[in-house]
């Protein structure tokens, strides 16, 4: 009897502990963070990312979190840490974050942030000498191109410009073959604006034969354009391009139909293709031209679309970058066998960094994104073009 | 000298004059504020924006017309411009000149921030009069909304100074600026007359952001700190405490700004305008119409 009664409690015990143990598994977390702007002027972006990543990751749990290498799941908690678009801030928060149990993180919003940031963390891997911050970041929305060079441990899901712009324009040499001349208009104090102009759209142009026949710069708070319109409506060019931002984009698409100036063709930065510019000026931007990685074009991104919208976001280029990255490191967590404790949390950061440094091709919501070698990615993408109060598909060059 | 270069440059003095009568109306606004006080208010340019917002508020929520969203926008930086004066001046001790001064700068990154907060960063449309006519003087193009800025602008000051000169509340406005110890002696509201220069300041404020707005077509919050540094740069011009020398100074900055991107281009534009302000300190500290009397 006695026997009996220390075998039924035993059972009841291991049982407990067995249930327990479940239990445990399944309270599992590892965090993944965001970080950007999700204050201040260009505010909105961070805020996008933020709900596509918070949306993105619920949808991860949902369908069961990730799986650990001891084959337990987990799931992923995640927040969304503010820089105001500030390089100082930036730093200040990466340091904060990779002080925490994060496993990696992705942002940030600004190019003009990425570029000091990505210059404390270790440039190369395994170094000794260099003491740089060894923690990965996956970078969804700072576009400017080639900042993943500055690090080892950076990792970027942004389209390549230079990609995007050469295919444009050729595009456009083939639709519109009367059109020789363009003109520029740029956003001389944002960085990546700059670097688009002069480091890609204006390359993209020549190459294809546009004769530039003049430039305009403005600044990102400037409010009057005539100046600039002026020049550019002497120039009578066939094609404007405008790499600005949506607020001054807005104001010099304004003075330009006042001062009638009609280019056959008008091309826009790729992060005018938003919202924002529809919402600020919708009648003088209508038939727009610009690439973007992202586009509501099959039932995935619809579906993506859907859901970062259930969150208070917009699914755009940026944003659709940060779904994605969710859903890349949830794979590349789920190959690399990560413990997710606290003991492990420096091998863990350094197993996603390897998992990302071996992707040679990774999940878009268009279709295939290439991972190249130095952790820049090489993404589908389409033209787009402001029709009514939407952007809509004008060109699909993957089709 | 060829003929495009003549008729850029009239061109831009043009447009530029045309469009320093918002900077003009800035600037009357901090010059006023000082004249009465004797502080200056910081928070008075984001003040003057977030009134412009109330405007919008109205024209995206029940489609207003231009003139109620102008006239709203100014009513609602009159009111703005209250609260600030209840926040940042009415309570902090006068003899700690830098209490004020700090709690209006507090006061400038408050509605910054709220600005944004509410607009998500996003530019907003903001209804425009005239912003396809043009007036086409041979090869020299006025635009139809700048003119009517410009008249807007020149009606506002009309009325303000109807109001200080015609006015029993204009008499005491002045009497307070000039000796505020006597005007008190006299049976005058000191505390109110402050109050109500507060009010006027913000609905001119709410005019040039509502004329700014109109003249771009599009509202967004980053246009906060050009209001502020523009309208500061405009008093020094023309003269701390001096209405006329603020209209002055605001018609030569804004030509100025033109003048300087047409001939050395963007980049370099606001390094002529701050040298501009950095030889009116260091030869002119009293502006162009400062006065050196002082007061009790």
């Amino acid at each position: 009897m006695k026997l009996k009664s220390l075998i039924t409690a035993g059972m009841i015990s291991a049982s407990a502990l067995a249930l327990s143990s479940a239990a445990f598994a399944a309270d599992k977390t590892v965090r993944i963070v965001g970080f950007g702007a999700s204050s201040g002027v260009v505010g909105i972006f961070g805020q996008n990312s933020g709900a596509a990543m918070s949306a993105a990751f619920e949808k991860i749990n949902a369908e069961g979190g990730i799986t650990l290498a001891d084959g337990s799941k987990a799931m992923i908690e995640t927040e969304y840490y503010d820089d105001r678009c500030n390089a100082e801030e930036g730093i200040s928060v990466l340091r904060r974050i990779a002080s925490t149990d994060a496993l990696v993180a992705i942002g940030p919003t600004c190019s003009n942030v990425a570029e000091p940031l990505f210059g404390i963390l270790q440039a190369k891997v395994d170094d000794a000498g260099d003491t740089g911050l060894q923690f990965p970041v996956f970078t969804d929305v700072a576009i400017k191109g080639g900042l993943a060079g500055i690090s080892e441990w950076v990792f970027r899901n942004t389209p390549s410009e230079a990609k995007m712009y050469d295919d444009l324009f050729a595009w456009i040499r083939e639709t519109y073959p009367d059109a020789k001349t363009i003109y520029g208009g740029v956003e001389e104090d944002f960085a990546h604006s700059r670097f688009t102009w002069y480091s890609v759209m204006k390359t993209a142009a020549e190459a294809h034969g546009f004769e530039l026949v003049g430039e305009a710069q403005w600044l990102l708070n400037d409010t009057n354009f005539s100046n600039q319109a002026r020049g550019m409506r002497r120039a009578e060019p066939d094609v404007v391009a405008i790499s600005a931002h949506p607020f001054t984009s807005c104001g010099m698409l304004r003075e330009m139909a006042r001062q009638k100036i009609q280019p056959k063709v008008l091309v826009g930065l790729t992060s005018s293709s938003s919202l924002e510019t529809l919402s600020g000026c919708a009648n003088e931007a209508q038939g727009i031209i610009i690439p973007t990685s992202f586009a509501p074009v099959n039932d995935e991104a619809k579906a993506a679309a859907e859901a970062v919208a259930a969150k208070g976001g917009a699914l755009d280029l940026h944003s659709a970058a940060a779904w994605e990255n969710a859903m890349i490191l949830r794979d590349v967590i789920n190959a690399a066998g990560i413990e997710g404790t606290p003991d492990t949390l420096e091998a863990d950061r350094r197993k996603i960094r390897d998992g990302l440094a071996a992707l040679t091709t990774a999940h878009g919501l268009l279709g295939e994104n290439k991972r190249m070698p130095d952790g820049e990615a090489v993404k589908p993408y389409v033209f787009v073009h402001a029709q009514g109060n939407a952007w809509e598909v004008v060109h699909n060059p993957g089709s | 000298m060829d003929y495009f270069f003549i008729i850029d440059f009239v061109q831009s003095l043009a447009d530029g004059l045309l469009f320093g009568t918002t900077y003009a109306l800035i600037g009357i606004g901090f010059t006023l504020i000082f004249g009465v006080m004797r502080k200056l208010n910081l928070a008075y340019g984001a003040a003057a924006l977030a009134g412009t917002y109330v405007g919008l508020g109205l024209f995206l929520t029940f489609n207003a017309p231009p003139f109620v969203v102008f006239l709203a926008s100014a009513i609602g930086a009159g009111l703005i411009g209250l609260v600030v004066y209840y926040c940042c001046f009415r309570f902090t001790p006068e003899a700690h000149p830098m209490a004020s001064l700090l709690a209006s700068v507090g006061m400038l990154l408050f509605l910054e921030e709220m600005m944004t907060h509410v607009s998500h960063g996003m530019p907003h449309p903001y209804p425009s009069v005239l912003s396809g006519a043009t007036l086409e003087l041979g090869d020299i193009w006025i635009r139809g909304d700048l003119l009517f800025v410009f008249g807007i602008c020149v009606v506002a000051m009309a009325l303000l100074f109807w109001l200080l000169y015609r006015t029993p509340l204009g008499l005491a406005t002045r009497a307070v600026s000039q000796q505020p110890r006597a005007a008190q002696l006299c049976g005058i509201d000191s505390a109110r007359v402050n109050a109500l220069t507060f009010v006027i300041a913000g609905v001119l404020g709410g005019t040039a952001g509502a004329m700014t707005a109109a003249a771009v077509g599009i509202l967004s919050p980053i246009i906060a700190t050009g209001l502020t540094v523009k309208g500061l740069i405009v008093v020094v011009i023309g003269g701390l405490g001096s209405i006329p020398g603020a209209i002055i100074g605001g018609l030569l900055v804004g030509a100025a700004e033109n003048i300087f991107l047409l001939l050395r281009g963007v980049t370099e534009r606001d390094i002529y305008v701050m040298l501009l302000l950095f030889l009116f300190l260091t030869l002119r500290p009293g502006g162009l119409f400062g006065s050196a009397a002082t007061r009790d």
